[in-house]
């Protein structure tokens, strides 16, 4: 069977990238965010906001972070990654994986950078961890596509990238966008 | 010593047979060790990162250790060399470090902050190859290990802060590091003694030994730790 990621890669060229940072959230924002963490089973969640590279950065390294909310999203990973590796064969399946991730990962460091730029004020290894979790975005709504399901939680993770935002997931009691 | 530049992979075709071998071996080499370096450390490194922030870090440092496999296999491929041969668990062996899997947050600290140098120290040696594919690959590659070594050196910083964290970290130290002078190889490697006499690579692998202890010793004191007695490549 033929492993056809050539939509996702579209969608990924055309997101728009880390350009909403900090902009006041949308109703359209507000309802992405929703239903990622109403899929999670976080129902209903408190929406934030981080203003700016410096806020993001404080609330990402405080202590009191929600693992439940990274401990789903490994779950579900590992289950679709399951699926997937039911579907297709093995080396096949990694290759496109390692490809697409190296591929995405190049795009949005460099459009995370472009972000950084222009607002000004983030530390330099955060421009890493905005490609690190959007690069990790993409891989799950890789895996959920090949495994077939259209409807897990990275599929509206992923509008919130393409949307400019970036989810900093469960943090306190809240689901905080930067 | 032997002057060649081969400025292509096409070029490459029409060198000599030792210095088409000696290459080939260098490309799977690099191929094999980072996806290695990939599988066992970073990626499940992510699991034991304390924080978001820490952990989507590591997914970057993950992702561009793949990629720099992805990068020697896709030069591999373009030399001709089949894929099976680049990738794990298909002839070569692995290097002993990779045989012990990570199983704290605090050794995958002490591995970026000592591993990665020895392989910063490794694409050192390459930045002057007389095949240029590789050293431009190498140049490509060099700023991501220097990044991946200060992530040793960010969190080495955080976890030196506590008493309790400076002990963790030595442990890790204390595990690891006699590993890690064996990665450069044999003392009387006919392999480097080939890469030498074509300037595919510039030192031996004692000197580039050497100069990693010297290093990481310095590196290991700045963080207030201190390195354990290191066993002697054959």
């Amino acid at each position: 069977m033929t492993i056809f990621l050539g939509a996702l890669r579209a969608e990924v060229r055309a997101a728009s990238w880390f350009a909403a940072l900090g902009e006041p959230l949308t109703e359209g924002d507000r309802s992405d965010a929703a239903a990622y963490g109403a899929a999670l089973g976080f129902d209903p969640v408190e929406i934030g906001l981080a203003r700016d590279w410096p806020d993001a950065e404080r609330l990402l390294k405080a202590p009191d972070w929600t693992p439940d909310w990274w401990d789903r999203e490994e779950a579900l990973r590992k289950k679709l990654l399951a699926q997937a590796e039911a579907r297709y064969p093995e080396r096949a399946l990694w290759s496109q994986l390692t490809d697409l991730t190296t591929e995405t990962g190049d795009l949005v460091h460099g459009k995370a950078a472009t972000a950084a730029a222009r607002m000004g004020n983030a530390a330099a290894a955060s421009i890493h961890v905005a490609a690190g979790a959007a690069s990790q975005a993409v891989y799950q709504l890789a895996l959920a596509r090949l495994a077939g399901q259209s409807a897990s939680p990275f599929e509206s993770k992923f509008r919130l990238y393409a949307a400019g935002r970036w989810p900093l997931g469960i943090l306190g009691s809240r689901l905080v966008l930067f | 010593m032997t002057d060649i530049v081969v400025k292509t992979v096409e070029e490459l075709k029409d060198a000599p047979a030792e210095y088409r071998e000696a290459v080939s071996k260098l490309v799977i080499s690099h191929a094999i060790n980072e996806l290695y370096g990939a599988q066992v450390f970073d990626e499940p490194a992510i699991a034991y990162a304390p924080t978001p922030y820490a952990k989507w870090l590591t997914c970057r440092v993950a992702m561009e250790e793949y990629g720099h496999h992805v990068r020697f296999k896709q030069l591999g491929t373009q030399m001709g060399i089949p894929e099976e041969r680049m990738i794990p668990g298909t002839g070569k062996k692995p290097l002993s470090i990779f045989e012990f899997p990570l199983k704290t947050w605090e050794e995958f600290v002490a591995i970026k902050l000592l591993a990665d140098l020895a392989e910063i120290l490794q694409v050192e040696d390459l930045l002057h190859c007389t095949f240029h594919p590789l050293r431009n690959l190498a140049r490509a590659t060099m700023p991501e290990e220097r990044f991946h070594a200060q992530f040793g050196e960010d969190f080495s910083a955080e976890l030196v802060k506590t008493a309790d964290g400076k002990a963790r970290l030595q442990a890790a130290v204390d595990e690891y590091y006699p590993y890690l002078p064996s990665f450069f190889g044999g003392s009387k490697s006919r392999n480097n003694e080939i890469f030498r006499k074509w300037k595919i690579k510039q030192r031996t692998n004692d000197e580039m030994r050497q100069d990693f202890v010297v290093r990481a010793t310095e590196v290991a004191t700045k963080y207030g730790l201190t390195l354990p007695e290191i066993r002697q490549a054959a």
